[in-house]
């Protein structure tokens, strides 16, 4: 195996630190878990001889439920999301997402920003994420800005933030007692395998008519999608297998995916339908469950 | 650069490149030989080691990284009481074939049992998830580490 080339790690003390880095070095790369970067660095995939640390941060890794809003530090462990009871009692669906990520080993290393702005499409947090309809917070040394995670994802493997950004925190609006949910993946294995789709469904009831749905699919797209117009199917209907049907139909539409070793194009359009009914299923069932 | 990090509880100095990954810091320089050199993608778990208590893959893991952690190997469990049943549960019950992949099963296995000791089938199998065991040894592998945690709760 290759050795990984030589390059400058930059230690950073603080997240200060590491923003005023990224701002002056040419052509940075931020370094978090490592579990895709070092393989990167191997295969000279990345070209970048400036790597900055930010690893260790401290404050980058929090859960919080503050004024209504989950927020999630960017350099959380995945292993972390997944063990937090905040998480699994509040955003079930993104416990089981982060705990579909990797193996234990990658999940000790490997964060929800990597996940995120490493921009698979397959990237398992990230249908979650859109479900809960989250929003990122993307600063440099001297600004901070909030924006859709949609806006994030710009291609295959390509994020839209700019050299010197960094995404430092997700949050969502704190689910509401009743709100039911679920993440669907399918893979080649069981466990530890990249998805050919994933799936995510939420689901918000009122006297037994949906009031919200959001629903979202990756890997059958060149970036993580939320399905807006599925969604529209949904609200203000009464949930039934005749409604579910028809979104999965349109889901079939909406997918856009390729050929590749993992699966067909055809495949992946035909599973995507099915994913969301298997996630709108278990959403409804857990929001009847908890709702009025 | 001058990096200070415990191994297996003695405090190790060594002077590193940037690039320098554990794998190869423990296996080349420091001759720590349970830890085995698999993909070096972190999808095999041959070279899983635990930093701070949690197992990671080691050809991911930068040693530059490590100052003022804790890395613990097969190496230095060899007096721990419940890696010892691990042990003997894995011989007697034939969970070790090539043996390549045991001390990255044995290093997962282990913390597993740390932190519950009734383990449900489902919960050792994704314990291992990340351990390929290339004989497809996974049966007895799994079966082993329930008996070891048997064995711990009738001590």
């Amino acid at each position: 195996m290759k050795p990984v080339p030589s390059f400058t790690l930059h230690r950073s003390e603080s997240l200060r630190d590491a923003l005023r880095l990224l701002g002056e070095l040419d052509d940075p790369k931020l370094l978090a878990g490592g579990t895709d970067l070092i393989p990167l660095l191997r295969e000279g995939a990345c070209s970048s001889r400036d790597i900055v640390d930010i690893g260790s941060l401290a404050e980058l890794r929090f859960i919080h439920d503050i004024d209504g809003r989950i927020h999630v530090g960017a350099g959380t462990r995945l292993q972390e999301i997944a063990d937090s009871e905040l998480i699994a009692d509040k955003a079930p669906m993104l416990q089981k997402a982060s705990l579909s990520v990797g193996s234990p080993q990658i999940r000790n290393l490997g964060t929800i920003g990597g996940n995120l702005c490493n921009a698979s499409p397959a990237a398992d947090t990230a249908p979650a994420l859109l479900a809960l309809d989250a929003t990122i917070s993307v600063q440099t040394a001297s600004s901070r800005r909030d924006m859709q995670l949609t806006g994030l994802f710009k291609g295959p493997k390509t994020n839209s933030l700019a050299p010197d950004e960094m995404l430092t925190e997700i949050s969502f609006r704190t689910p509401p007692f009743g709100a039911g949910m679920d993440f669907q993946k399918l893979g080649r294995r069981n466990t530890f395998t990249i998805s050919i789709v994933n799936a995510a469904a939420y689901l918000e009831l009122e006297n037994g008519v949906i009031e919200e749905a959001r629903l979202s699919l990756g890997a059958v797209a060149p970036t993580p999608i939320r399905l807006e117009l599925c969604e529209r199917q949904l609200e203000g209907k009464s949930p039934s297998q005749l409604v579910f049907e028809d979104v999965a139909a349109s889901c079939r539409v909406l997918a856009s995916p390729v050929d590749d070793h993992r699966a067909s194009a055809d495949y992946r359009r035909e599973m995507s339908g099915v994913l969301i009914k298997r996630a709108l299923a278990i959403a409804l069932e857990r929001a009847r469950r908890h709702g009025p | 650069m001058k990096i200070t990090f415990t191994l297996n509880d003695s405090e190790t100095h060594v002077d590193v490149s940037s690039n320098k990954l554990l794998l190869d810091l423990l296996r080349t320089d420091l001759g720590v030989l349970s830890v085995k050199k698999g993909c070096e993608q972190g999808e095999c778990g041959v070279c899983t080691v635990l930093v701070d208590g949690e197992p990671v893959n080691s050809c991911l893991v930068l040693v530059e990284r490590l100052s003022g952690r804790k890395v613990t190997t097969l190496e230095g469990l060899s007096d721990n009481d419940l890696m010892q049943a691990l042990q003997k549960a894995f011989v007697e019950d034939g969970a070790i074939q090539c043996g390549f992949c045991t001390p990255g099963m044995l290093l997962s296995a282990y913390s597993l049992l740390r932190k519950n000791r009734k383990p449900s089938l489902d919960d050792v199998r994704r314990a291992i998830e990340g351990n390929l065991c290339r004989c497809t040894g996974y049966t007895k592998i799994i079966h082993a580490t329930l008996d070891a945690a048997e064995r711990m709760r009738i001590e």
